[in-house]
């Protein structure tokens, strides 16, 4: 049989090159209405008074008090309300939905809104702490006593996904059954969160995922807001409404990636870093939602892709009066790995070692402790794919030539990335569920997961065809609809080829062994592998089940006259088991690189008094074509166990290695240490001008 | 309710001109983002609008002895593939916005525009460039540096319209464009920089440098250049310092979305350093 890896075309590249996908902004209801959000206009404080103009007839105002069940927005923490009740606590918080059939009407009327308030002054400072963790490695703080210590700190900043297609929904009314088509990940995220905010049976709640324009984990959590909001209007209103934002009302209200600050102490034993003391703060925004799991993704990566005896790690998540931050691809790791890998760079620095070979010495091996206390019980590859980027790079040559020339600088970043949710969240809160139905000569895939890009219906189909050894035109798979399709969970964290893709290849063995039957469906559910033992309060055992590993080289110029950085090339070797596409994983390869790279000396963001400043995409600067490079990419197989044909995580693994590659190549071309990202020509002035050598 | 004209010819876009009160939309590719609503909105104009991109009086490019005349229609794209046009101003285009907004963007749009980040404008102002400006019973001419008065501030009645950019044809030994912008294609400038000059056995017989986006139009300052002009090349780089003294009250930039003034300020003079040290 074929390898499964060699490339197929992706099964819907001619209905979105044709423009016969359906996004949701495509989708038009006879007689459905628009809706529009009245926002605040304070970060802080109560709402004393609002004065709505006079409606027009067939125009309506849907607030907190249209909520029949609970309003709260059902996400890992509940505390964002379906509407505010009068509690403003940051800038354009939703207060309330104007719904009409005209949208110049209902944008007059919106203008038209008049609200006081008893504002407050609001907190953009970190000490609001509402999430704190802390846990140790092997004697913790005690290890430390008498040794060299070296101390550094580390930012990031924002960063925004930028998806092609803003937030959006529409939905309709089927007598006491409300149906929501939308942008999303997850639909059973949003689902459960409408039956809340609805109080409705399971049974009166549908939701459909249309074609997703790129989501980049901001159509995880964010979506069941606004999914919520119209719910609750459609249940008033009785009519098909349409809520899709606009590029400006995107970026100022949708969450971003929390910003960071690490502060690291290492201690120093025998030229190596022997114990880690890391408090780390991420800005949350104005609600807690899903940070404090961003917050232990961040914690549990400290070490890096190393090994380190003896750590005191604590992190805490700061309450803000600024929009709420949310899921971006890498969730909490990319923050760490930017600072953890020029931590290792600093201190071999300050010990006049080379760096790379004292990061190599405290590289992590198979049956190593994580930070947890865990095990990586795989082979870890790393030493030969370190070896195969530097053979493909010249990366020894080169960053020795550069150091004796100045503005050209090159830069090594090694990463992994915990696949699935971390700790037990699949066993304990997912519980994914798959089913596959054979029908004639057809067989159906029945999963909640999303192709919002990254190629899940073209692998998925390819899975089951490669496993059935059939045609994959044989093989179905629609856009996920919650009345047909069991919850195989969201559409995030690396999960979906490694975890329900697992789960999907089990089930499609029974398919194969019962083929000759018509028409059956097999459903199975997850089962974690025996060894998985996690303590979410103590971050004691496995977090990940598996890890995806990878390495990026990157070389840069920088402008010695505008300190303009321009990267040259990429080279990048990754383990991610076993790919499924080749071509679609290098689709991931380049991309999640360029988003990584972009996120290190690029993209800026930043609010002032809670005001986003880069509203939109002229503002806010992506990379195009022009600003990215020729880029290699290398593949190791590695299978692991329960993955299908050994496939582990891919999509964010890509992006985590970039920022810190990019920042230790400029930091090499100025010959000036870089401790924040991105690294922008006016930080890099700053730096030439007072930083430290 | 916004009426909108579509004249085809110039006299027939003077008639309006002079009958109502209109905005002018050229290319639109600022206009149309100004005045932009919610999606499957229509424009959200607040008056009358004339569309001028029809008239093909206006989208010649030709020359006599002295200047070089580009009609006020004329897309960027179709100016920067001109070998009449002086390649300073060429080398500019290339450097701004998208292909596809080149395609429909104009220069003399540019100029109504007025922004301080106005790239085209750089050139200009290095280059001595004049506008053309009719109504249905006046020519005139104005340099532009005239007819800038401030940020989207110009000198234009409402019943006028830019016809040509006029470019008096110069000679230089060297000329040099820098766009800093925050990525390396289809964004905004932080700041910009032109420079020329014009050797005659190593002495300067012209010398010109215009800043974009640090302050609220384009910095030239004629009178400055002057204090070069006749003065050896060498002479010319050992002031470099004072010179950069001199520019120093002009180029006072702000602090924004995109940057910094410490960085526009620093990264301007610094180009200009760079400029007049590569003198040869």
């Amino acid at each position: 049989m074929k390898d499964i890896s060699i490339p197929i075309n992706k099964v819907d590249n001619e209905d979105k090159c044709s423009g016969k996908a359906m996004y949701v902004a495509d989708y038009k209801i006879e007689g459905m209405l628009y809706a529009f959000t009245v926002r605040s206009s304070i970060a802080k404080g109560e709402i004393l008074k609002i004065e709505y103009p006079v409606l027009p007839e067939g125009y309506f105002i849907v607030d907190h008090r249209d909520v029949p069940g609970k309003n709260i927005v059902k996400v890992i923490y509940d505390d964002m309300p379906v509407f505010t009740s009068g509690k403003i606590t940051y800038l354009y918080e939703p207060i309330s939905l104007i719904v009409g059939p005209k949208k110049e009407v209902l944008n007059d009327l919106l203008k038209q809104v008049k609200i006081s308030y008893q504002e407050e002054e609001p907190a953009f400072d970190w000490t609001d702490s509402v999430v704190h963790y802390h846990f140790d490695k092997g004697d913790g703080l005690n290890a430390f006593r008498g040794l060299d210590r070296i101390e550094y700190n580390y930012e990031t900043s924002y960063q925004e996904q930028a998806y092609i297609e803003t937030q959006g929904f529409i939905g309709y009314p089927e007598e006491d059954k409300v149906t929501l088509v939308g942008s999303i990940q997850c639909p059973y995220y949003v689902k459960n969160a409408v039956i809340q905010a609805l109080g409705a049976a399971e049974d009166k709640v549908r939701i459909i995922q249309a074609t997703v324009g790129g989501a980049f984990g901001g159509k995880e959590e964010f979506p069941s807001l606004i999914g919520c909001q119209l719910a609750v209007a459609i249940s008033k209103i009785k009519k098909p409404i349409q809520l899709i934002y606009e590029r400006e009302e995107d970026m100022l209200v949708t969450t971003k990636r929390h910003p960071s600050r690490v502060n690291f102490v290492g201690y120093i034993k025998n030229n190596r870093i022997y114990g880690l003391k890391a408090v780390v703060g991420i800005d949350g925004g104005a609600n807690i939602g899903l940070s404090g799991v961003v917050l232990s993704r961040a914690l549990i990566a400290c070490t890096g892709a190393y090994s380190i005896e003896h750590l005191d790690i604590s992190g805490d998540v700061f309450r803000t009066n600024t929009v709420p931050n949310g899921a971006f691809r890498g969730f909490g790791a990319p923050q760490m790995f930017f600072a953890v890998e020029m931590f290792f760079e600093h201190v071999a620095k300050r010990l006049k070692l080379d760096s790379l070979k004292f990061k190599l010495n405290h590289l992590a091996r198979q049956n190593d402790f994580t930070s947890t206390m865990g095990i990586f019980r795989d082979p870890v590859l790393m030493p030969e794919m370190v070896e195969k980027v530097i053979k493909e790079s010249d990366y020894i040559k080169k960053r020795k030539d550069y150091e004796d020339s100045s503005f050209k600088g090159i830069g090594m970043s090694l990463f992994f990335h915990g696949c699935g949710f971390t700790g037990s969240g699949e066993q304990n809160h997912i519980k994914a569920k798959v089913k596959l139905k054979k029908d004639q000569d057809k067989v159906y895939i029945l999963i909640a997961a999303v192709d919002m890009g990254q190629g899940v219906k073209t692998s998925f189909r390819k899975l089951v065809a490669h496993i059935l050894d059939i045609d994959i035109e044989r093989v179905i798979f629609d856009n996920p609809d919650t009345d047909f399709v069991p919850d195989s969970g969201p559409t995030v964290a690396s999960r979906t080829m490694m975890i329900v893709g697992g789960i999907v290849a089990r089930a499609a063995k029974e398919v194969k062994e019962r083929f000759n039957e018509e028409t059956f469906t097999v459903f199975k559910q997850y089962e974690q592998p025996e060894y998985i033992k996690y303590d979410e309060a103590s971050f004691k055992g496995d977090a990940y089940p598996a890890y995806s590993w990878g390495v990026n080289v990157v070389e840069v110029e920088v402008d010695k006259d505008t300190y303009q950085v321009n990267i040259k090339k990429t080279w990048s070797v990754y383990d991610i088991g076993k790919a499924i596409d080749e071509r679609i994983v290098m689709g991931q390869a380049d991309g999640g690189l360029a988003q990584g790279l972009a996120y290190g000396y690029l993209e800026v963001m930043n609010h002032k008094r809670g005001k986003i400043m880069q509203k939109n995409m002229t503002d806010y600067i992506i990379p195009t074509a022009m600003d990215m490079c020729p880029m290699e990419t290398y593949l190791f197989e590695n299978p692991y166990a329960y993955g299908p044909y050994g496939a582990k995580g891919v999509g964010e693994l890509s992006l985590i290695g970039g920022a810190p590659a990019v920042a230790m190549a400029i930091e090499q071309a100025i010959k000036k240490k870089v401790f924040k990202i991105p690294v922008t020509p006016e930080y890099i002035m700053e730096l030439i001008n007072n930083g430290e050598n | 309710m916004v009426n909108s004209y579509l004249p085809l010819t110039l006299e027939e876009c003077l008639e309006i001109l002079a009958k109502h009160d209109v905005k002018i939309v050229a290319g639109g590719t600022d206009m149309l983002i100004q005045n932009r609503s919610h999606t499957s909105m229509s424009i959200g104009f607040k008056s009358d609008v004339i569309y001028i991109s029809n008239i093909n009086e206006l989208k010649r490019i030709y020359e006599d002895d002295m200047f070089v005349y580009i009609g006020s229609c004329c897309s960027l794209e179709m100016i920067m593939e001109n070998e009449l046009v002086p390649s300073l101003l060429r080398d500019t285009i290339l450097e701004m916005a998208s292909p596809a907004i080149r395609h429909t963007a104009t220069l003399a749009g540019n100029i109504g525009n007025a922004s301080p980040a106005g790239d085209s404008l750089v050139p200009l102002y290095l280059l001595d460039a004049l506008v053309e400006i009719r109504s249905a019973s006046s020519v005139r001419r104005v340099a532009l540096i005239d007819f800038i008065k401030g940020v989207r501030k110009i000198d234009l009645s409402k019943n006028e319209l830019i016809t040509e950019v006029i470019i008096p044809k110069l000679k230089f030994s060297d000329c040099y464009f820098k766009k800093v912008g925050p990525r390396l294609s289809d964004a905004i400038s932080k700041l910009s920089f032109a420079g020329a000059y014009r050797l005659e056995s190593n002495i300067i017989e012209d010398i010109r440098f215009a800043f974009g986006a640090v302050n609220v139009s384009v910095v030239r300052r004629r009178e400055l250049e002057e204090r070069l002009i006749g003065k050896t090349v060498t002479k010319v780089k050992e002031m470099i310092d004072e010179i950069l003294v001199w520019y120093d009250e002009f180029i006072i930039p702000i602090d924004d979305q995109r940057s910094n003034k410490e960085y526009r300020k620093n990264i301007s003079l610094k180009l200009l350093r760079s400029f007049i040290e590569n003198i040869e």
